[in-house]
């Protein structure tokens, strides 16, 4: 489970800051007091144009960015006490590019990632790959070789290495092919069925339906509307034709698809 | 913390080997020493200034082997003429008149001491060799002082970075600020992978260039002072490729710190100009350490070690800080 109350985050100064507060001068506010939970097992979909918020949410929630205020708390700890070693060996995050060493091969990206877990808890890398498809004559290339669609694949082993408790994806199936889409949405679910928590950022309204149990629209720091897919789709229904979950991402954002 | 260590310091291993890293530095390591063996030595072992002498009343009888004895007065201005480094003694007057082409003060009485010299037979002008410390091991001991702190404050120190910024590119940094790994080891993996190859890179250079036998004596104290500005050069090369947007940037930047590195400190140590607060470039302690290293002269002291390593550990924070910020980067 995962709980966030009153978060909030300032660039520039980095430092605490109330809702509504004013930032520092010269600061930018970006957070004004998110508060949601995830559930265990549960796909949050966390829905919103660039610049509302989202990554930085992402990265507090991963603990890659400090000075925020407000309270996170993953499994009932407060991340701020937690140790970060062992938080971090919970966690499963996909980037939205697929960032690895383009000199070796995927095998040999997997294996290095791999070498920081503990042995008990790592998937077989084989097995990963077969899972998602990659093509096998190219395990032993360099990733320089690879289409973006290979280097997503390998992007979402790394991720799901470590067996996490939590998977962070931002924007998964950004760059794959609609079959390559589909497996992806595939193994997401398959990973919720195990119990894996699913934090979802992206653009893609097709994946956030189809995907997430609850999602949350952000705008300007804010969550705007936090609901099921389903829930917001009915509350916003003005009967001319059923809406989609674009149509309510322009209606609680206030601004187009981007 | 081994295993991961280890894991680090293979794929730095593998990058250095994929950015053609060590085939530079071989190819470097061939460079210098064939300059030093075959150039630099050579060139040390060329005659002095020639000396020509018109003596046509037959005044001095016993001179030195050295002179060149011409028979007329346009035969002696031809010579000084086409050999513009030389000196002219002329003695048709009675009394000596040394010739020279101007150079500069203080070659020109170097030159003109060493013609007046050479009328004499029994004047030895060779400074006498203490030891085993001859003209040409000294000039190969400069030599290569020169070219080791050349090829790791310039040289290696562009390798270094343009492997970093291979990595930085990539967007990998970032996925370690995700990693259950302690960030510090991924900043001292790379400092020991290009250590340890800087160190590799003194002792072939020290032993091909000065002898087995004068190399291994020296050896240990240039291993110290090369620790010192590896290092050094190390994390300011992390710290550039994490602070400057691309290598283009990087290049720029490079021009400006091989100069500021580079110029004063070779201009004082090996030329009489003396540049005023020289003693403060940070630069000039380690170079003239690395060199009194060369010449078996290293003491240990303890200010010069405390300020080294104050200076690396103040260039490790900020390089630590500057990466914390290149993980929190955005996507």
């Amino acid at each position: 489970m995962i709980k966030v109350k009153n978060l909030t985050y300032s660039y520039h100064t980095g430092g605490k800051k109330h809702p509504g507060s004013r930032p520092d001068k010269g600061g930018r506010q970006v957070l004004q007091g998110l508060d949601f939970a995830v559930g265990d097992g549960e796909i949050f979909g966390f829905l919103g144009p660039n610049g509302s918020g989202k990554s930085t949410t992402q990265k507090i929630l991963t603990g890659i960015l400090k000075g925020y205020g407000g309270k996170i708390s993953f499994w009932g700890q407060d991340i701020s006490v937690m140790q970060k070693k062992e938080f971090l060996q919970k966690i499963g995050v996909l980037f939205e590019f697929p960032y690895l060493y383009a000199n070796l091969s995927a095998a040999d990206n997997l294996n290095y990632f791999a070498s920081f877990y503990p042995k008990g808890q790592l998937r077989d890398v084989g097995e990963l790959l077969d899972q998602l498809e990659f093509k096998k004559d190219f395990l032993k290339k360099p990733v320089s070789s690879y289409s973006k669609g290979m280097r997503q694949r390998v992007s979402m082993a790394r991720a799901l290495l470590s067996s996490p408790k939590v998977l962070f994806l931002d924007e998964p199936t950004s760059g794959l092919d609609p079959s390559g889409a589909v497996l992806f949405r595939r193994i997401i679910e398959e990973e919720r069925r195990k119990g894996t928590t699913v934090f979802l950022t992206t653009h893609n309204m097709l994946d956030a339906d189809l995907l997430c149990d609850r999602v949350a629209f952000l705008a300007d720091g804010q969550i705007v509307a936090m609901d099921t897919p389903q829930s917001l789709k009915e509350q916003n229904n003005s009967g001319d034709r059923a809406p989609t979950l674009e149509d309510m991402f322009i209606h609680y954002t206030g601004r187009g698809l981007s | 913390m081994g295993k991961k260590f280890c894991a680090l310091l293979n794929k730095d291993l593998r990058m250095m080997i994929s950015g053609k890293y060590f085939f530079m530095a071989a190819g470097f390591l061939v460079l210098y020493t064939l300059y030093v063996n075959l150039g630099y030595v050579r060139f040390m072992k060329e005659d002095p200034y020639h000396v020509y002498l018109y003596d046509p009343q037959g005044l001095e009888e016993d001179v030195a082997s050295e002179i060149i004895r011409v028979s007329s007065k346009e035969e002696l201005e031809d010579a000084l003429q086409s050999d513009g480094g030389s000196a002219g003694v002329d003695l048709s007057s009675g009394k000596v008149q040394v010739i020279l082409y101007e150079g500069t003060p203080k070659s020109d009485q170097y030159r003109a001491a060493y013609a007046l010299s050479r009328l004499q037979s029994s004047h030895e002008y060779r400074a006498e060799v203490v030891g085993d410390h001859t003209l040409e091991q000294k000039a190969r001991r400069e030599i290569t002082c020169e070219l080791l702190f050349f090829e790791i404050s310039a040289v290696g120190f562009l390798g270094i970075a343009a492997i970093l910024f291979k990595e930085k590119n990539m967007g990998v940094i970032r996925v370690h600020g995700i990693l259950p790994l302690p960030k510090g080891l991924f900043l001292f993996s790379k400092m020991i992978i290009f250590l340890l190859a800087d160190l590799a890179f003194a002792v072939l250079l020290t032993l091909f260039n000065t002898g087995w036998a004068q190399g291994l004596r020296v050896l240990p104290g240039v291993l110290i002072q090369t620790i010192f500005l590896s290092l050094v050069m190390a994390l300011v090369g992390i710290g550039c490729s994490l602070l400057l947007k691309d290598f283009r940037q990087f290049t720029l930047a490079y021009l400006v710190i091989a100069i500021f590195v580079a110029t004063p400190v070779f201009l004082t140590a090996n030329t009489p100009v003396k540049l005023e607060g020289i003693a403060y470039h940070p630069f000039y302690p380690i170079y003239m350490g690395l060199k009194n290293a060369y010449f078996g002269n290293w003491a240990a002291d303890p200010l010069y070690f405390a300020g080294v390593t104050c200076g690396i550990v103040v260039l490790f924070a900020g390089v630590w800080l500057a990466f914390c910020k290149e993980m929190a980067k955005e996507g």
